[in-house]
């Protein structure tokens, strides 16, 4: 994957993110960490379409990010899972194949059965949201990013709301999906998943990137800054 | 297995679960009973129902204009509860403080006291006598601030992180309408507007001050003839409950069956 930014600045009332410049090349699993408030979420909902930034231009894989059509080729993953609930898991995800984009009946019930059971969720289908643990609920919403095809996956701190068994368990489906050759971007303050998981590590602070590397810098990381952080996160 | 919903129960602890349910509430039931078998046995006059026979008539019309009555009201508030919904959503903030101030005067008026200034007041002002009339615009005015409630809460309870999972996915506006918000909204509706149907058959026996002949009417017409003031009274109870508890009970399925 390639992730190009320039000069990109994105205001609320003040800077949250502020003059970014870096290109990043031929990673398959990007982590962006950072405190509460460093403009880490920011900087990806911007590179995945849903917000436009203030300034500069935005590039992933080539795409510009804020061309209408890029939304719909990513997928993205919400800190809570985010599911319609009045809708079974299975139907989550075939009224986004059916309506939006374009899928027989027939087969956007496959496809998204097929994603499903790679979730380990095949027995759960038909299910409400409400009725499943908020881990399943979140694999499903990752079987739903995954569904549309998307080229690369957002993921926004997507454990944050789960208890540590569950986050275990959306982490690991999360490991088992690497393995298959699809690319991430995720933002997370699990260190341990961010250290085995990344192979490459965006440190943010301030709406600044303090910081970037393998993810061998979380280890021995060269600035104040970025040792300061390992030595608070556990 | 392991217990992530909540306390699960096994299927042999939830059946005796529900078996301990259903005998409480028999038993809760029972003890209603018995307690109007008590009242009517200790009345000093003998209970005599088939003295009621002769107006059986005028009762069921009575009831049927209770039930007209209200689908009317019911159909009125919600469709002007939607409407105010609209004005106290409207970028227009004269729009917004008028739905408020409306809501505040009618949390603050008694229903009986709504319908006589409808009747006896604002009716004659715009040049209508007609009682009935004025009693149903009474009625729906009077539970629209609580329908528009109903909307606002609905409609808000879709929170903006569905809307970015639409906006994400590229649904149409009418897509979005269609498949993801109104089904949702209806199914949060359902409950509370069948509890405000039920205000509304409640309150509805206060129409009879204005001589509007429904059920609380054509029983009092006859008790005041035949005297036969227990039975009536208690068949008037009977049948408000034989509409409201059936209405509540769906209420309830509906909820648990529909509900997200």
């Amino acid at each position: 994957m390639k992730i190009e930014l320039n000069e990109l600045t994105h205001r609320y009332d003040v800077d949250v993110l502020r003059d970014l410049t870096i290109t990043i090349e031929g990673y398959k699993s990007i982590a962006i960490i950072g405190v509460s408030g460093s403009g880490k979420s920011t900087l990806l909902r911007i590179l995945s379409g849903l917000e436009q930034p203030t300034q500069g231009r935005v590039r992933v894989n080539n795409h510009d990010v804020t061309a209408p059509e890029y939304r719909n080729s990513v997928g993205f993953v919400f800190q809570s899972h985010n599911l319609f609930p009045h809708l079974t898991l299975l139907e989550n995800i075939t009224i986004v194949l059916e309506k939006t984009r374009g899928y027989s009946k027939k087969d956007a019930h496959e496809q998204a059965q097929r994603f499903l059971s790679l979730l380990h969720l095949g027995d759960q289908t038909h299910k409400l949201p409400r009725n499943v643990s908020g881990g399943q609920a979140q694999r499903a919403s990752i079987a739903r990013a995954l569904s549309v095809d998307p080229e690369v996956i957002f993921l926004d701190e997507p454990t944050s709301s789960l208890d540590p068994v569950l986050t275990y368990d959306v982490l690991n489906a999360i490991k088992e999906l690497r393995e298959l050759g699809m690319e991430f971007v995720l933002v997370s303050h699990v260190m341990s998943f961010v250290h085995d998981f990344a192979d490459y590590v965006v440190f943010m602070k301030d709406g600044e990137i303090a910081e970037h590397g393998p993810p061998s810098i979380l280890e021995d990381p060269q600035t104040e800054s970025l040792q300061d952080f390992m030595a608070k996160v556990p | 297995m392991m217990r992530t919903n909540g306390a699960a129960l096994s299927p042999q602890e939830a059946r005796t679960e529900r078996r301990g349910t259903r005998a409480a509430y028999a038993a809760a039931i029972a003890t209603f009973v018995l307690l109007a078998i008590f009242v009517v046995a200790r009345q000093t006059r003998a209970f005599n129902i088939e003295a009621l026979l002769p107006y059986r008539d005028d009762i069921l019309k009575g009831f049927g204009r209770t039930i007209w009555v209200s689908l009317v009201s019911l159909i009125g508030s919600t469709s002007l509860g939607f409407f105010f919904y609209l004005l106290s959503a409207s970028r227009v903030r004269y729009f917004r403080a008028f739905t408020d101030v409306f809501t505040e005067i009618i949390y603050g008026t008694p229903l009986l006291v709504m319908i006589m200034i409808m009747a006896f007041v604002i009716g004659p002002a715009f040049g209508s006598t007609n009682r009935a009339l004025m009693g149903y615009v009474g009625l729906i005015v009077y539970i629209t601030p609580y329908m528009t409630n109903i909307f606002k809460s609905a409609i808000a309870s879709i929170g903006a992180e569905q809307y970015m999972a639409m906006d994400l996915f590229g649904f149409t506006p009418y897509q979005r309408y269609r498949y993801i918000i109104i089904p949702q909204i209806v199914r949060i509706l359902m409950p509370p507007l069948m509890n405000n149907f039920s205000l509304i058959i409640k309150g509805s026996a206060l129409l009879n001050v204005l001589s509007y002949r429904e059920l609380f009417y054509e029983i009092t017409l006859m008790t005041n003839n035949n005297f036969r003031f227990v039975e009536g009274f208690l068949l008037m109870w009977g049948l408000y409950l034989l509409i409201t508890i059936p209405l509540s009970q769906v209420t309830k399925w509906i909820d648990r069956r529909w509900g997200i």
